[in-house]
């Protein structure tokens, strides 16, 4: 730093013009100025709205009745747990995370350990891997609607070519709730599969031919070798994943817009509901605390896994 | 990802077959859900219709994909779409590219808790912001424009493209900088005359992957732009399901339409993305 000081005043002659000797900034004043943008936007888009978001749901504010807002404390909570259509969707919500999340990293691995193999060329698995990610969820949703479609769907049909009657998947709970989650798996594994086959190609050589020696099996490899150097990478991509799935909206929205009746609802489709539906913006809002009660508990663990790594 | 030679305990089990049958695998479970809405956009409705299905379609027709044109506005969804996802693309890159360069080069003494924070924005759930958004929007009176959904979109891919800028910067030797900046530069001026350009494949993939995220994005689009002429492609494909008809054909070829465009992208820069998806923790 010093010798650049030096240089600068050896230079003096070589001015920069006026208008950039007005940007030639202290280093304090310069970052205030850099993050400024930043700054602006997140308070604008998250901070603002998270502090209206909790002052908003101690409101009756509907904007279909045309009364103003009136203060009515924890009524829309109370609402809330009366509600059994917010259970459901809450509950459903967290089904949807305890199945796809978990079901996309199994996937995600066995997709990542077939990826891995020495093939000759990388691009066909890579964008194989690519595709399902770049899919919009929405498309995804529409994509599998079709395929599961009753009378034309492929999925039928495959099962009716094995001898298996097809079944009307969006009548029932159970089957359209079974699809939603497939669907969400199929979505997401690519990513985890993306996320493990990354790490895996950071592991030497070297460790699986030292247990080779060691006359360790392959299955006691993967456990003890490959399983413990992925952890770090499985456990960020499984935070997001979590976080992600807790949001569930768009495949259930195109699949079955939440039926039969509320069965395969979320509750980000409740929010939804609620906010640009009915346009009962306090209640909505009750809602959303929840959810955001919910992430933020999954955030704060993934923020001390963080810490504790550094 | 270009590496030939593999490490792994699979790598014993490689035998020609093995790896027929695991290639057979990956792309078919990448491939076949476009392919199979490519199929279904070039058989007729007639075709459609028999039992048992049939795969490939029999005789291969454009017609949906002008039904597709001509029942919506395909063509005004895809503008839209790309228009959002530009404008907060750009948005995004030169928001986060003077914000990394902050945190990469200056000495602040809040840095630690300045990224703890963005990693905290990272996992936020903009769902839950649906109705203070909504409600904002209003009162701004800029519901059913492109900025409504500009602005959510730049903050959807802030933090990422932040984190991972912060961390192409530090890889550029601080001694480039000081030398433009002897030779009359201002700090300013160096990052984008000298920090940037080198960073360019960084910034690059930091804006494929805004771009896609604000490409695939429902939710609000579909909550803010009520307006048909301002929808984006996720949002107005839902416009081809009549109120009994559910249109297979033509939605197909819709979405055929509205994949295209991020596939040429993911084709071309591939090993970008990938290695952009996996320098962090970045959703999925």
């Amino acid at each position: 730093m010093t010798t650049s000081t030096l240089n600068i005043t050896d230079r003096m002659e070589k001015q920069p013009p006026a208008w950039s000797r007005l940007l030639d900034l202290s280093d304090k004043a310069l970052a205030v100025l850099l993050l400024a943008p930043a700054g602006l936007l997140l308070s604008l888009i998250i901070v603002y709205p998270v502090l209206r978001l909790v002052y908003t749901s101690f409101f009756s504010l509907s904007l279909t009745s045309g009364l103003p807002a009136e203060f009515v404390g924890l009524e829309n909570y109370q609402l809330m747990i009366e509600d059994p259509v917010f259970w459901e969707t809450t509950w459903n919500t967290v089904l949807i995370t305890l199945i796809t999340v978990p079901g996309a990293l199994v996937v995600g691995m066995a997709l990542a350990l077939l990826a891995n193999l020495p093939f000759r060329r990388q691009w066909p698995v890579r964008l194989s891997l690519l595709i399902p990610w770049a899919l919009p969820l929405s498309f995804a949703g529409l994509i599998f609607a079709w395929f599961f479609h009753s009378e034309y769907g492929v999925v039928n049909d495959v099962l009716a070519r094995f001898g298996i009657e097809g079944v009307i998947w969006f009548n029932s709970p159970s089957l359209a709730f079974a699809a939603i989650c497939l669907t969400i798996i199929w979505k997401t594994s690519s990513f985890m599969a993306l996320i493990i086959l990354a790490g895996l190609q950071t592991i030497p050589r070297s460790l699986y031919e030292a247990a080779d020696v060691d006359g360790a099996g392959r299955v006691r490899q993967f456990f003890e070798i490959t399983l413990p150097l992925l952890k770090p990478a499985i456990v960020v991509a499984l935070i997001f994943r979590t976080i992600t799935a807790l949001q569930t909206f768009d495949i259930p929205f195109m699949m079955t817009g939440g039926g039969p009746g509320t069965s395969t609802a979320t509750l980000a489709m409740y929010i939804h509901q609620n906010t640009v539906s009915f346009l009962d913006l306090g209640y909505g809002s009750a809602l959303a605390v929840v959810m955001f009660a919910l992430s933020m508990c999954v955030t704060v663990i993934y923020l001390r896994i963080i810490r504790t790594k550094e | 990802m270009s590496q030939v030679t593999t490490s792994g305990p699979q790598s014993v089990l490689s035998g020609r077959p093995l790896r027929l049958i695991a290639a057979a695998i990956l792309l078919v479970n990448g491939m076949f859900p476009a392919l199979w809405i490519l199929f279904t956009s070039l058989k007729t409705e007639a075709e459609l219709t028999v039992k048992p299905i049939t795969w490939l379609p029999h005789a291969p027709t454009v017609a949906n994909y002008m039904q597709a044109f001509s029942d919506q506005p395909l063509h005004i969804f895809l503008f839209n779409s790309f228009m959002v996802a530009l404008l907060s693309t750009c948005t995004t890159l030169l928001v986060s590219v003077l914000a990394a360069y902050a945190l990469a080069r200056l000495n602040l003494k809040y840095r630690g808790l300045i990224l703890s924070a963005i990693i905290a924005v990272s996992t936020f759930p903009l769902v839950t912001l649906l109705v203070p958004l909504f409600e904002i929007m209003r009162a701004l009176n800029l519901l059913n424009t492109w900025i409504a959904l500009i602005l959510p979109y730049t903050v959807l891919s802030l933090p990422v493209c932040t984190l991972m800028l912060v961390s192409f910067f530090e890889g550029i030797p601080r001694d480039l900088e000081n030398a433009a900046m002897i030779d009359g530069c201002t700090r300013l001026g160096a990052l984008f005359k000298v920090v940037v350009p080198l960073c360019a494949p960084g910034v690059f993939t930091a804006g494929i992957l805004a771009f896609v995220n604000a490409w695939d994005e429902f939710l609000l689009a579909l909550s803010f732009n009520s307006n048909p002429a301002l929808r984006t492609l996720p949002v107005g494909i839902q416009l081809y399901q009549g109120e009994f008809a559910f249109p297979w054909p033509v939605i197909s070829a819709a979405l055929v339409v509205g994949i295209v465009p991020v596939a040429i992208l993911i084709v071309i820069f591939q090993e970008r993305v990938v290695s952009g998806l996996t320098a962090g923790g970045i959703k999925g």
